[in-house]
């Protein structure tokens, strides 16, 4: 019998029909030739007549052409199993991709358990990188604000001698820095100042800047109103002039559009508004709401003592960082020999503005960012672990589909698209995620860092989340599109066919998936254990006073208004008086600055009957000036000697001091200081009386923050010196501190009305905000971990499931035979507790590379601290024992009855 | 009639015919091409013959268009046959264009004056 297959399949060559459409033509015309040919046959013709008329039927070979050409024409949706790629490439790959696309959500939808699952893990994986990298994004990637702002540096004085490499200019350094210097385009000074504003309103006090007229051109930034100030304005006499943020403006001033021009009182004196800066402007931080000209007088002009400017410069163009640092170098070799006694020791440095800004985020914002890349990894293994089981149960589809005519790589495509739509759509998730978990994190930042509210999704961090979620797509897709694809089709398409996936190269690709989920979630478990660890230490490091029931607020006494000493020391003891005698208060007093401020004055020394030693090289203490009941007040111990007394005042003979423990052990090892005596280091002492008397030693407090040890300090009271004048209120109290902020202000008020009251704070919220960045890191760590853990639980669970599922069989067939279920139940964690000993062995050594980067994060604690290594080993073992256990215990209720027929 | 109308009807009555033959012979039970083909000849008494090349493409159109619907079905000793029925849509198509037909010759008629005037 002739063959009539062949016979059609020729007549139909050429139409470039979908391989398994032309089966079915050829089968259906075949069969109908065959037909007529047996017609004839069993009509009496012989087989080469039966045969001609049969082919009569076809004799226009054009005609069957042509007529399926009409039909097929417009093309035919591309069947499942993939139409050979045409000529026609692009349109082809076009169609092919929406194909692909209209067939991956089909399957989506088919199994929605499945997708949820998926885009749920896919979703806290690119959340969590996409809020993070958002952070990164502005803190650290963004451009500042500024014109060219890559150009702009911030100078500063290097001090190692005292263990400052950072240290605030003098005003004399300054100006021979911006004279002699052939490096930056310009060169500004900044100070901080307070003013203290009355008129209209409330009095309230600003925080502001002192600057040189040649900041604003030097940022490039201009005034929204008004002009900035004007090249002569930071000459001493002409600088009565103030520049508004935006906020103060809109705020105090309802945003009168004819300010400029207008007056102020500033500290009692009387200043003219000359322009009102954008709202977006902030330099360097965000809290200031004022600007005036920096006037230096003579006397600060040759002053290389005080310590105080902040300088920013702009490099000239073409010129580096390492160049400006060399120039910067040189002029203070000069200054050290032309200036030994104030400048020996005393080099400079520059940092660009960026790095000062972002470089205390800097480390732990890269190891949060990885943290979160390995919370996505894992995330990543599970969706792919989930894929491989999936493709297990899909094999027959595959086999169908490739028997049919579909090309291997095709079929890869396929898988990729569906697990890259499953990505994007976690990302579309995730993105949802991102923006909540802003919002929270936003109010976790801690204040200090100046950009935390330029923090947002932009288009950066939109493109970033889009290849994040194709790029997981990619990974996590890759492996189970390769697995499906490395299977015996024979076998497979074979009815009852044991999946590939359930032994061999498809249950070792699961297993590594585990031990890789188990090693990297201990890695990140282990870094969210120091940080905590760290964190801890750090809450239980003694400050060296009592925090608890304690009110603070800032009372700063106008210069003009209060030059005269006797009138401020009346004003305090008048303040401390009628505090004290509140309902519910206990004891109050001044400071100069409170404990846990990253502030102070430090001075150098000099020690009676001790060598004067090298220049650069005496003593330099912290210095604070107190009221007698301060150190009762905040529970500081005296260890010996005796606190100050009323009769420590103006009338003693000799100014005395109340030193701390670590001054006393460093300056007078051997000796009881008690009685020693002492004198700064920038006053020539002329008399005896001007020697201070150290009276007593009490504890060290931590003067900066928690985790920074006591430097030596020395107390004074403020009857004796008006170095200084107290700005911190602080009160002990019998009842919730916060409800008496009212009352307290009050009492000021009642004493002077204009006196502004300021950052009325208790001395536990000082403490939290002092340690709100490592709060901040560990918290987030914390809960990178957890999910990590969660999901590599989750994963062992799946797996776990799945093998228990495939072996029931096995189970069965060994409970039938007479196995103990403590045997079974031995037999099934086994096998998930393997895979989790393997992981923890490989995530412990991968932790003990890795956590060295977290170094400058931690306290008190090492980067290796073997407690935190094996207290989170233990309840990681936990966990995926759990995990797999759940599973086990099912494999033991196996009914073997049941488990025999199962198949 | 005096003329072999088979003829005709291949040139030019066939292409607008033969989409209500087939619908019509499909209409009270499924049917396979072959089967389609055999009955248009013998009910036609061998006037009408539709071979492979123009049968199926025409087939397949119908079915693209959804009038009629194909399906694989194996009954026991036979190999698996195509057998297409006519569908919901298809039902509508044959009961229009059986309306335009006879309407059409009745009009050929008129003019023609075939029908006993």
């Amino acid at each position: 019998m002739p063959d009539w297959k062949e016979e059609v399949r020729k007549r139909l060559s050429g139409l470039k029909l979908a391989p398994a459409h032309e089966a079915e033509i050829v089968e259906e015309l075949a069969q109908h030739l065959e037909d007529l040919y047996e017609r004839a046959v069993s009509g009496g013709a012989t087989e080469a007549e039966a045969k001609r008329a049969a082919l009569q039927e076809l004799r226009d070979a054009g005609l069957l052409r042509r007529e399926m050409q009409r039909v097929e024409k417009p093309r035919a949706e591309a069947p499942v199993a993939g139409a050979p790629p045409s000529k026609s490439g692009r349109t082809n790959l076009v169609s092919d991709l929406l194909h692909d696309l209209r067939y991956a959500a089909r399957m989506q939808r088919k199994n929605l358990g499945f997708t949820i699952i998926a885009i749920i893990a896919l979703a806290l994986g690119i959340g969590a990188n996409t809020a993070i990298f958002s952070v990164v994004n502005t803190v650290l990637l963004r451009p500042l604000p500024y014109k060219d702002p890559e150009r702009l540096v911030i100078v500063w004085e290097n001090d190692p001698i005292h263990g400052l490499p950072q240290e605030t200019p003098a005003v004399a350094n300054f100006v021979d820095w911006r004279q002699q210097n052939q490096v930056f385009e310009d060169i500004a000074a900044i100070t901080d100042e307070s003013f203290n504003l009355t008129g209209a309103g409330d009095p309230e006090r600003l925080e502001g800047r002192r600057v040189s007229a040649n900041l604003f051109p030097l940022l490039g930034i201009d005034p929204q109103l008004g002009r900035v100030f004007s090249a002569n304005e930071d000459q001493p006499g002409s600088e009565r002039v103030v520049l508004l943020s935006h906020g103060l403006w809109q705020r105090r001033f309802g945003g009168d559009p004819g300010i400029v021009g207008k007056s102020v009182t500033l500290n009692g004196e009387s200043y003219t508004v000359v322009g009102v800066m954008p709202a977006r402007f902030q330099f360097p931080t965000s809290d200031d709401q004022i600007w005036v000209p920096m006037a230096f007088t003579a006397e600060q002009l040759s002053n290389r003592d005080a310590h105080y400017l902040q300088v920013v410069a702009r490099l000239k163009p073409g010129v580096t960082l390492a160049q400006a640092q060399t120039e910067m170098s040189t002029i203070s070799t000069r200054l050290e020999q032309q200036y030994p006694e104030t400048n020996a020791g005393l080099g400079a440095a520059v940092t660009t503005l960026h790095e000062q800004l972002a470089g205390d985020m800097k480390p732990a914002l890269l190891i949060l960012l990885g943290a979160v890349g390995l919370v996505l990894l894992i995330a990543c293994a599970n969706v792919a672990n989930l894929l491989l089981a999936r493709a297990a149960v899909r094999q027959k589809e595959i086999a169908v589909r490739v028997a049919l005519g579909a090309r291997r790589l095709r079929l890869i495509r396929q898988f990729l698209t569906e697990s890259v739509l499953l990505a994007i759509l976690g990302g579309v998730v995730g993105l949802a995620i991102a923006y909540g978990g802003l919002i929270l994190l936003k109010s976790f930042i801690p204040e200090n860092i100046s950009q935390a509210r330029e923090i947002t999704i932009d288009l950066q961090v939109l493109g970033f989340t889009l290849f994040v979620s194709i790029a997981t797509g990619l990974i996590f897709g890759l492996a189970p599109a390769i697995q499906a694809m490395r299977f015996n089709q024979i076998d497979t398409l074979k009815e009852g066919g044991r999946d590939a996936a359930t032994g061999g190269s498809g249950k070792r690709l699961r297993s590594l998936l585990v031990v890789a989920e188990v090693a990297i979630s201990l890695v990140l478990l282990i870094g969210a254990g120091l940080l905590i660890n760290s964190f801890l230490r750090l809450r239980n490091v003694d400050p060296g006073f009592r925090t608890d029931n304690l009110l603070t607020m800032k009372v700063v006494l106008p210069e003009p208004k209060y030059t005269d000493f006797d009138r401020r020391s009346a004003f305090y003891t008048d303040v401390i008086e009628r505090v004290q005698s509140l309902p519910g208060v206990r004891s109050a007093a001044v400071t100069t600055n409170l404990p846990l401020y990253q502030q102070g004055n430090t001075h150098s020394i000099r020690i009676e009957e001790r060598p004067e030693p090298p220049p650069g090289q005496a003593p330099v203490v912290a210095t604070r000036v107190i009221s007698p009941g301060y150190f009762g007040t905040m529970n500081i111990p005296l260890l010996s000697g005796r606190n100050f007394t009323e009769q420590d005042s103006t009338t003693a003979r000799n100014g005395v001091a109340v030193i701390s423990e670590t001054m006393a052990r460093r300056y007078w090892p051997n000796e009881d200081p008690v009685g020693k005596r002492i004198a700064f280091g920038f006053i020539p002492v002329r008399s005896d009386a001007d020697w201070i008397q150290v009276i007593g030693v009490v504890k060290d407090v931590r003067q900066f923050e928690l985790a920074a040890e006591s430097r030596p300090q020395m107390y004074l009271t403020y009857r004796q010196y008006d170095l200084f004048a107290p700005r911190d209120l602080v009160v002990k109290t019998d009842v919730e501190p916060a409800s008496l902020a009212a009352v307290v202000r009050n009492a000021v008020w009642e004493i002077d009305k204009d006196q502004p009251v300021s950052d009325i704070q208790t001395m536990d919220q000082i403490l939290a905000e002092s340690i709100a960045r490592q709060q901040f890191s560990m918290l987030l760590m914390v809960i990178f971990a957890a999910v990590a853990m969660i999901l590599a639980g989750v994963g062992i669970y799946g797996v776990m499931s799945y093998s228990v599922a495939q072996r029931t069989h096995e189970i069965g067939i060994r409970l039938a035979l007479g196995a103990q279920t403590g045997a079974v139940l031995k037999l099934a964690l086994g096998y998930g507790m393997k895979l989790v000993i393997v992981g923890i062995g490989i995530g412990l050594i991968a932790a003990f590379a890795l956590t060295r980067v977290m170094t400058t994060l931690l306290f008190g604690v090492t980067a290796t601290d073997p407690a935190t290594f094996t207290l989170i080993s233990l309840l990681l073992i936990g966990v995926a024992a759990l995990a797999s256990y759940i599973p086990a215990r099912r494999a033991t209720k196996v009914d073997p009855i049941i488990a025999l027929r199962y198949e | 009639m005096p003329y072999k109308l088979s003829q005709m009807l291949d040139r030019e009555l066939k292409k607008g015919s033969a989409e209500l033959l087939i619908l019509s012979l499909v209409e009270d039970q499924p049917r396979h091409g072959y089967d389609i083909g055999n009955l248009i000849e013998q009910r036609s008494k061998g006037r009408l013959r539709f071979n492979v090349a123009s049968l199926y493409p025409l087939l397949y159109r119908l079915e693209k268009r959804g009038w009629i619907q194909g399906r694989w079905v194996e009954k026991a000793g036979q190999r698996r046959r195509r057998y297409y029925r006519l569908t919901a849509e298809g039902k509508k198509v044959l009961a229009a264009q059986r309306h335009s037909w006879r309407e059409f010759v009745e009009a050929i008629n008129r003019i023609t004056g075939i029908e006993h005037a």
